[in-house]
């Protein structure tokens, strides 16, 4: 399967904090839902991949070309939210529109008003005067409106009550309809990529710790309940982390089927992308 | 690039009323012989694109614009273009301004003169930004705004101590006779700083992170 996006060894060194030899592929028609906690590295990552940040090593590729040498190419066919709001708030939608226009050789007005009017959008006031959650919309109705072929999210439904979270999850699923295209979407919200996401890429401290497919991650992983003379009993190499709570052990397993033929236990919870991300993070080994 | 001039315009939308406001105070008060204007709308069109730097950081619109095609060289082009725009816009205004005050007051046109009413100002003030833009981008809109005051105060101090060690006399009138040169030599030193402080500003900003 062709990849729409592909980092190779990617690292980048701050006083505090480093990004360490990322690994990610994202291939055609897929969406790669990217999770971690504040400060795990996931913006510095999406960053990188747009160039904002310099003086990274390693390779990005998008659309087969490098991000540097071909950026305005690349650029052309990538839609971009940032976690930040970043419209400059004295504007309207409507400059927006006009500004646009300019910018990307395939921006589409109509389109752009098309997704105004869904999302209940004014188009003459001023950007400061829109909620937190319009914002967020206005952003998204850009970053949709010159035909991308790779979506760039960084925390796109934040912000979204719960319908129009739905509502842009809902585009996001028709976008990659098209299967030329793909999209990275980086959240918090993990129920919201349980849903639509075919990958799963968990970055932690500037590492990734895991990259699978959420289908393989849903099924296969699970969460495991026992009192702990039962946890002393299992093998080390069972497990990937667990948490000892008041009454019981949470243990964090990749193969369910396996550890039930093993041990014989049978009640293994399905787990959540919440879950893994939590005992990944707080469990110890 | 066009959408990024488009975009600083309609930043400082609001802002043009009270330049416009200002021409119109100002003008009055020229007209009556009160006040030369000329340095006024030039140095104000500056000070004003100014502005648009703080909406971009306050805007975080500096990490968005990298993303865009060409984002990052055409965002210092944009910047540039625009002021120029605005400063060419001002520059016919108090040319005009200029020409109506010397017909008032002498019922004659005399052009040298309103050239050098004009040109100057232009000039200081295409200085001024030659100066500050690539400030602004290396240290950002506070620094290099008081950075700047601070060169501008330092060179002030320095070149009135030198001034006083050293006899300037012969040097200025050998600059006298280039005063038949002064419409050519002016607008090349003009292009030559500002596009010196384009590249300037286009290095700096094509490194930076957001």
């Amino acid at each position: 399967m062709e990849n729409i996006l592909e980092i190779k060894n990617l690292s980048k060194k701050y006083k505090d904090f480093e990004l360490k030899d990322i690994n990610l592929k994202l291939p055609k028609g897929m969406i790669l839902g990217f999770i971690g906690e504040n400060g795990a590295g996931k913006t510095t990552t999406i960053k990188a991949i747009l160039d904002i940040i310099k003086n990274y090593k390693g390779e990005i590729k998008i659309f087969g070309l490098d991000n540097r040498k071909d950026e305005k190419k690349i650029k052309e066919d990538i839609g971009v939210v940032l976690d930040d709001m970043f419209f400059p708030e004295i504007l309207t939608p409507n400059d927006i529109n006009s500004i646009m226009k300019d910018t990307y050789n395939n921006w589409d007005s109509g389109l752009y008003f098309k997704y105004l009017t869904d999302f209940s959008l004014p188009k003459n006031k001023q950007i400061k005067t829109l909620s937190k959650g319009m914002k967020k919309k206005l952003e998204i109705a850009a970053a949709l409106s010159h035909h991308p072929k790779l979506l760039i999210l960084d925390e796109p439904t934040s912000g979204l009550d719960p319908i129009a979270r739905n509502e842009v999850i809902d585009i996001f699923q028709d976008f990659i309809q098209n299967e030329e295209c793909g999209v990275l979407l980086s959240s918090h919200i993990t129920t919201d990529l349980e849903h639509i996401a075919d990958y799963i890429t968990f970055i932690n401290n500037g590492k990734i710790l895991l990259s699978k497919t959420c289908d393989e991650l849903l099924e296969n992983y699970g969460i495991v309940k026992c009192t702990e003379s039962e946890f002393k009993k299992l093998d080390k190499t069972d497990f990937i982390k667990y948490k000892k709570k008041k009454y019981e052990y949470e243990v964090l397993i990749e193969n369910k089927t396996a550890f039930n033929k093993k041990y014989g236990i049978n009640t293994i919870d399905k787990i959540t992308l919440e879950d893994l991300m939590l005992l990944m993070i707080k469990g110890v080994k | 690039m066009l959408g990024l001039i488009k975009k600083d315009l309609l930043i400082i939308r609001s802002n043009l009323k009270i330049l416009i406001i200002l021409f119109l105070v100002y003008g009055v008060m020229a007209l009556q012989g009160e006040m030369d204007v000329s340095f006024v709308l030039p140095f104000m069109s500056v000070v004003i694109m100014m502005s648009t730097f703080s909406y971009d950081t306050y805007n975080k619109w500096d990490a968005y614009v990298c993303s865009l095609p060409n984002g990052r060289k055409n965002s210092v082009s944009a910047k540039y273009l625009a002021t120029i725009i605005l400063l060419t816009i001002t520059t016919i205004i108090i040319t005009a301004l200029a020409v109506i005050i010397s017909y008032t007051h002498t019922k004659a046109v005399n052009f040298d003169d309103i050239l050098m009413t004009v040109f100057g100002p232009v000039f200081a003030t295409i200085l001024l930004q030659s100066f500050m833009y690539p400030a602004i981008y290396k240290f950002g809109v506070e620094k290099a705004r008081i950075g700047i005051f601070i060169v501008i105060f330092g060179v002030t101090i320095i070149a009135s101590i030198i001034a006083k060690f050293i006899n300037f006399k012969s040097f200025f009138q050998k600059l006298d006779a280039l005063n038949n040169y002064w419409l050519i030599i002016v607008p090349i030193i003009m292009i030559t700083v500002l596009y010196a402080s384009y590249k300037i500003s286009e290095k700096i900003y094509k490194n930076k992170e957001y």
